[in-house]
């Protein structure tokens, strides 16, 4: 995959926290990744795992106090680290978009919903104060809320968990950026409306012809959407593939992990859980592979060599020394 | 027809709140010890001449009895005679309050012209120069007690460069003061259209209004600073940075969001100055009710002080009443 076909590409991304006295904490760790026009990529992991400050990264903006200590981002040509704060504001929702968690939070509780989206539209699409309004009208449409003209006068605090998700995703699609981040958009919802959700943002994205990162907690919800499923864990990427291949042949012990979590499988859970490590963390991360201290097959080498993120079948990598074969 | 109704019923607690206010401070100053009819007959009284004095002034009756008395009186207007004036508290608090008002309004204008802006700067910027200044300046003000800055600007401003009179009272002592309308003489020397008179009171009033003002500044700047810079690190200022918002808009809502915070400590130093201006008041010989109460709690003299202390609870009470109009106006959470 090289640069020109790729919607955004993450080259060696690393964002650190800082550690008072001591080592800084590394969230995201020399992270590779791209997105194919179009493509919807899947990107699961624990809590704390670098999703949202690898999202807000793409962005240039990551969660304070955290700082991108290298790396590039290409968009479009360009590198999104180096540019002004000024050419990042053009760029920001009307290029790449962001649809947040926990959304009521989010939005101004001072400012009605209408006048918000109304506000994307005259920044970014140079539109006058009628068409604006016209158009955030059009958008409450066509994120399906309902009774949308009195909903342009309502205030966030109005609305209902779903009802602000929907106003955040009209937001993130009003400008049909080229490329849309959603960093775990429904983890706050219930399960019907959840679904009702997703389907409307893959329904708009692909209309549109977005690409899509979508960051989740929930491996079940990538095998609906996705097109390729990534897994991150502790900063880095350990398997990435598409969704047929990830599924139907995971390679990574962490991925067995979480599918067995989330199939609810006791047997096959305890199987891959590393016998006496309830949450042990590798005190030396950066060394060898980080998942060494919670693998049941980790072995000598991959507590002092640290795996590369290899292409073992078309198209499907893995960063482990000792991948799960094909059965 | 909602905010009639709240309005309505704020005012109709508006009597309960004042009689409990009156009773603590009818309880606290009848707890200061010293007799007032010793002080008044002097150190060469007999006791049989107290004694009397005792039961013309009623102070030989029971606490809860002369409780009853003064608000019986007060429910016919009538506050209680001040034995050191010798005049009925209301007329010298009628004359004297708007005195104080007057000093500590314009104060806290200045204070808030001084402090809301530095305080906005500072957030915006944390390294600025004017950031720099602003903190220094929030020390500053915090620190420095305002009877000396009085004295430091009488000696700057009327000392050395003689650019405001001399600061005795709140008008030249040759002036006809302007015929009472509201008791302030800004106000009225402008109404009676007399452009000396309303020289010479801006002129006196200049000088405690900026030593208000300077100090005060202070906490309305840390203030400013505090709830703007949480503001713009909250969640939704946030959010409007990755939607690739103006920084001017993004600043703008965020104002919009710590403006009741910066309104409350306003609204409070309002309430506490009319009492909190006595120092500047006595260095700059303004006749305030302030300074009428404090020489009313340093002679036993009773009512002056319940005066004032009812004088102030209406007003704070009005000032509150009008900053929850101001939050009702400002957040639309609140009229739910």
């Amino acid at each position: 995959m090289n640069a020109v076909d790729a919607a955004l590409m993450v080259e060696r991304l690393r964002v650190e926290f800082p550690v008072l006295g001591g080592k800084p904490k590394v969230a995201v760790r020399d992270l590779d990744l791209s997105i194919l026009p179009g493509e919807i990529l899947g990107l699961v992991g624990e809590s704390g795992a670098g999703k949202t400050t690898l999202a807000r990264a793409i962005l240039n903006l990551p969660p304070p106090p955290g700082r991108i200590v290298a790396g590039v981002i290409q968009f479009d040509g360009k590198d999104l680290l180096r540019l002004s704060e000024r050419e990042l504001q053009s760029i920001r929702v009307r290029n790449i978009s962001m649809v947040v968690p926990n959304p009521r939070g989010e939005l101004n509780p001072l400012v009605p919903v209408g006048e918000q989206l109304a506000s994307i539209a005259r920044v970014h699409l140079g539109k006058d104060k009628s068409s604006a309004r016209a158009m955030a009208l059009e958008m409450l449409r066509a994120v399906q809320i309902p009774d949308p003209e009195r909903r342009m006068r309502a205030y966030p605090h109005e609305l209902s968990g779903g009802m602000a998700q929907r106003v955040v995703i009209a937001i993130a699609l009003m400008c049909s950026p080229r490329f849309i981040i959603s960093d775990d958009a429904t983890s706050g919802l219930d399960v019907t409306v959840q679904a009702q959700i997703l389907e409307l943002l893959s329904h708009l994205a692909r209309k549109q012809g977005s690409a899509m990162l979508f960051i989740t907690r929930d491996i079940g919800i990538t095998a609906h959407f996705c097109d390729r499923v990534a897994v991150i864990y502790r900063g880095e990427i350990m398997e990435i593939a598409p969704r047929e291949s990830f599924f139907l042949s995971p390679r990574h012990p962490y991925t067995m992990l979480l599918l067995a979590a989330f199939l609810h499988n006791p047997q096959l859970r305890q199987a891959w859980t590393h016998p006496d490590a309830s949450l042990r963390v590798n005190p030396d991360a950066g060394i060898g592979c980080a998942y060494t201290y919670r693998c049941p097959r980790a072995r000598e080498m991959c507590h002092t060599i640290r795996p590369p993120l290899a292409e073992r079948t078309s198209g499907h990598f893995v960063r482990c020394h000792f991948p799960l074969e094909r059965e | 027809m909602r905010l009639i109704l709240y309005i309505g019923r704020r005012l109709l607690f508006i009597v309960p709140q004042l009689l409990g206010i009156v009773l603590v401070g009818f309880l606290l100053v009848k707890s200061i010890p010293g007799d007032p009819a010793v002080l008044m007959l002097g150190p060469t009284a007999t006791p049989d001449a107290i004694a009397s004095l005792h039961t013309k002034l009623g102070l030989d009756r029971s606490l809860p009895v002369q409780f009853w008395i003064y608000i019986r009186n007060l429910a016919h207007g009538d506050l209680g005679t001040s034995w050191q004036t010798t005049r009925p508290v209301l007329e010298d608090l009628v004359q004297r309050f708007p005195a104080t008002l007057e000093l500590v309004s314009l104060g806290l204008v200045l204070a808030v012209l001084i402090g809301v802006p530095l305080g906005l700067a500072s957030a915006f910027n944390e390294s600025s120069w004017l950031a720099r200044i602003a903190n220094f300046y929030g020390l500053g003000a915090g620190s420095l007690p305002d009877f000396w800055l009085a004295l430091v600007l009488i000696f700057i401003f009327y000392t050395t460069l003689q650019w405001v009179p001399a600061p005795l009272g709140r008008i030249d002592l040759s002036l006809v003061p302007p015929p009472p309308v509201t008791g302030m003489l800004t106000v009225d020397s402008l109404l009676a259209g007399d452009w000396s008179a309303f020289r010479s009171a801006v002129g006196h009033l200049i000088l405690p209004a900026l030593t208000l003002g300077l100090i005060n500044a202070g906490p309305i700047l840390k203030m400013t600073q505090s709830s703007m810079e949480k503001m713009l690190q909250s969640d939704f200022s946030r959010y409007e940075v990755l939607c690739g918002m103006p920084h001017r808009l993004v600043v703008r809502h965020a104002l919009r969001n710590a403006l009741p915070s910066i309104v409350t400590i306003i609204s409070v130093l309002y309430g506490f100055l009319i009492g909190g201006a006595v120092l500047v008041e006595i260095v700059f010989s303004w006749g305030g009710a302030g300074q009428y109460a404090v020489q009313g709690v340093l002679n036993s003299d009773l009512y002056p002080v319940l005066g004032f202390v009812l004088f102030s609870a209406i007003f704070s009470l009005f000032v509150y009443l009008v900053v929850d109009l101001i939050y009702f106006a400002i957040d639309p959470r609140i009229s739910h």
